[in-house]
């Protein structure tokens, strides 16, 4: 199903729809089919259906590209919202989309500039060299300098609010997530998105990400080039590197890894201590990998870039802090702080979200505890995906019809927990400890 | 007066009023013509309406082949060339395409509006090279009978995409590109060898084995 190139794209709303219906449909017959085997008796464990319903909605979701894609994207980010099968199969979204024609990448260049491709550039690879998730990477040349282009859909931005509209019901249907879980998810999700078609926006903010982290080591940050690039085209150097998993391929020592997980780990430490604003789309697709003077991060794509306002980087920080879960009262008085706990609150529900939250908080946290984390342990990621499922599966927390807490804490948690899991795949050893 | 400025005056005051000049006779007077030298060049209004579609055509197939990149394309990506080009000329001249087209349709919905005759007759034959040039090169495969076929699936596709280009209302016409890229595509999937072929390949195998 993934290298296969996809073929026949819908293009009205009420054909895509219509796609989202036929999924609905397959997914009820494997139910029934999943009820039927263990009425006669048979053995049909739960991860197989899950398996094959993400199977069907993946295939569904990987003929519509743009926002569709990119909600499925950022739901596989966040692991702990999806059962892992539903998750292993969005994961394979991140690479592959259909390519734009030759001549709608021509025609994009007129729109911007007046000008084709070949006129602007010495030299403009007519083929995508890859896919990014609204658009495609092209390389280019001029005056000597490799350069990166990207070139957005059509129509992506119309089509967000229509294809979110569309996701949500699908979404909490066949995920069985409750509608209070997923809306503010989902509103954030949508602003985002809208920002993330405004590639004017991301080279400001590129530009601004690579002023103030350019100190840091062994991290890359293209140049952005503003005279190349408008509003659905973006012009940046061609960094070095691969992706993770072709980089992981070339099997680097641990000495590399780990430098390369320590550049990431202060990376996003700065970002949240000192600039309260955080590169918030932690997938691998944004990161690219290279050996060169021991190990070097490339980072592309501003596109999603989360501003964290003080108050809540103040709760975020302490939430962190080893002495607030040492002691209980400490980590009362955050929470109610934080809107979680209410001063209404009956006092066995009080109790439950304290105990499900130190629990959370006790795993989360565990890196910043210690003076070294060991992140190739896949036990740890392990557990905190299952801590997800629990939180899920818990009744009690299920009956709880409201969302608790700030809805920026969605984009740190999405943040943190795709940080996490870059770096156990990297299986690097991370110093942890801030020093400023 | 020039006959080539006739054209580009009718077009001007088309757009800017909304309608056609209400006779020729007034029509010739403002470009200080009679009405007898009008009609030497065009009988109607209709036919420089006509004239001017056909014109866009010719441009958008003259602009398409300038571009550099035009000789490396192939044949379903000279198609998307040219309908870029052509919408990129519709854009500069959307008012009088709606006010052409949308009379034709609110007339006579179903039937290809009269006004686009020349256009598409054109069209037609630039297709037809396009589709021979195809098979040269393998994008499209060589079915007897059937392929007499493909220009009309081709005009469809023209028809649509100048009906969605009407009716789009998105910033810049994106989902008009949007369109024209999946109906390109879809349409060479289906010209192309596929599933089809095969099917009628083996039917033939079996065919033969019992005789």
């Amino acid at each position: 199903m993934s290298d296969q190139p996809q073929e026949s794209l819908p293009t009205s709303k009420v054909a895509r729809a219509a796609r989202f219906a036929k999924t609905g449909f397959k997914v009820g017959a494997n139910y029934v089919q999943h009820y039927a085997k263990r009425a006669v008796g048979a053995d049909s464990p739960t991860a197989d259906l899950h398996q094959a319903n993400a199977a069907e909605l993946y295939g569904t979701l990987s003929e519509m590209k743009g926002s569709v894609l990119k909600v499925a994207q950022m739901l596989a980010m966040e692991k702990n919202l999806l059962p892992p099968a539903y998750a292993e199969q969005f994961r394979q979204a991140q690479y592959q989309t259909p390519p734009l024609s030759g001549p709608l990448v021509v025609k994009a260049f007129r729109d911007a500039f007046g000008h084709s491709p070949s006129e602007i550039f010495d030299e403009f690879e007519p083929q995508a060299r890859q896919a990014a998730s609204i658009g495609q990477v092209h390389f280019a040349r001029k005056l000597g300098k490799e350069l990166a282009v990207k070139v957005q859909y059509p129509g992506v931005g119309a089509s967000i609010q229509s294809d979110i509209a569309m996701v949500k019901p699908v979404a909490l249907r066949i995920m069985g997530l409750r509608e209070e879980t997923l809306r503010p998810y989902l509103a954030e999700v949508e602003a985002r998105l809208l920002e993330e078609t405004d590639y004017k926006l991301e080279l400001r903010r590129g530009q601004a990400v690579a002023a103030k982290c350019g100190h840091l080591p062994h991290l890359q940050f293209p140049t952005y080039y503003p005279a190349l690039s408008a509003a659905r085209i973006l012009t940046m150097d061609w960094l070095p590197g691969q992706h993770l998993q072709e980089f992981q391929a070339t099997n680097p020592s641990q000495a590399v890894r780990n430098q390369l997980g320590q550049a990431l780990w202060d990376f996003y430490q700065y970002q949240l201590r000192e600039l309260r604003q955080l590169h918030a789309d932690p997938h691998p697709g944004n990161f690219l990998f290279s050996t060169t003077n021991g190990g070097t991060v490339g980072v592309l794509d501003f596109g999603c870039v989360k501003d964290v306002p003080p108050l809540e980087q103040q709760q975020f920080l302490s939430l962190l802090d080893p002495a607030t879960l040492a002691n209980p009262d400490q980590l009362a008085s955050l929470l109610t702080e934080a809107g979680v706990l209410r001063p209404t609150d009956a006092p066995a529900l009080r109790e439950m979200y304290l105990r499900t939250l130190t629990q959370s908080l006790e795993l989360v946290g565990r890196p910043f505890r210690e003076d070294t984390f060991d992140f190739g342990d896949p036990a740890y990621l392990k557990s905190l995906y299952a801590l997800g499922d629990d939180l899920l599966q818990d009744q009690e927390l299920r009956q709880q019809r409201e969302p608790r807490g700030s809805a920026h804490f969605v984009y740190l948690n999405r943040t943190y927990v795709g940080l996490f899991s870059l770096l156990t795949e990297l299986g690097a050893v991370v110093r942890t400890q801030y020093t400023a | 007066m020039e006959p080539t400025l006739l054209k580009p005056a009718y077009l001007d005051y088309l757009r800017r009023h909304g309608h056609a000049p209400k006779t020729v006779f007034a029509f010739a007077d403002a470009q200080g013509i009679t009405e007898g030298e009008f009609y030497r060049h065009y009988a109607s209004f209709a036919v420089i309406d006509r004239e001017l579609w056909a014109d866009f055509g010719r441009e958008a197939r003259e602009q398409a082949a300038q571009e550099p990149a035009w000789q490396g394309y192939g044949a379903r990506e000279k198609l998307l060339a040219f309908y870029y080009t052509l919408l990129e000329i519709l854009k500069n001249n959307r008012s009088f395409a709606l006010l052409t087209l949308g009379r034709s349709q609110q007339r006579q919905p179903s039937l290809v509006p009269k006004v686009l005759s020349q256009f598409e007759a054109d069209f037609k034959d630039f297709m037809a090279g396009l589709l021979h040039e195809g098979r040269t090169t393998g994008e499209v495969a060589s079915r007897p009978f059937l392929q007499d076929g493909y220009g009309r699936i081709f005009m469809r596709q023209l028809q649509f995409i100048l009906l969605y280009f009407v009716r789009d209302e998105s910033a810049n016409f994106e989902r008009t590109d949007a369109a024209v890229e999946k109906a390109v595509t879809l349409s060479f999937d289906l010209v192309g060898r596929n599933t089809f072929d095969s099917a009628l390949d083996f039917g033939r195998f079996l065919l033969h084995k019992r005789s």
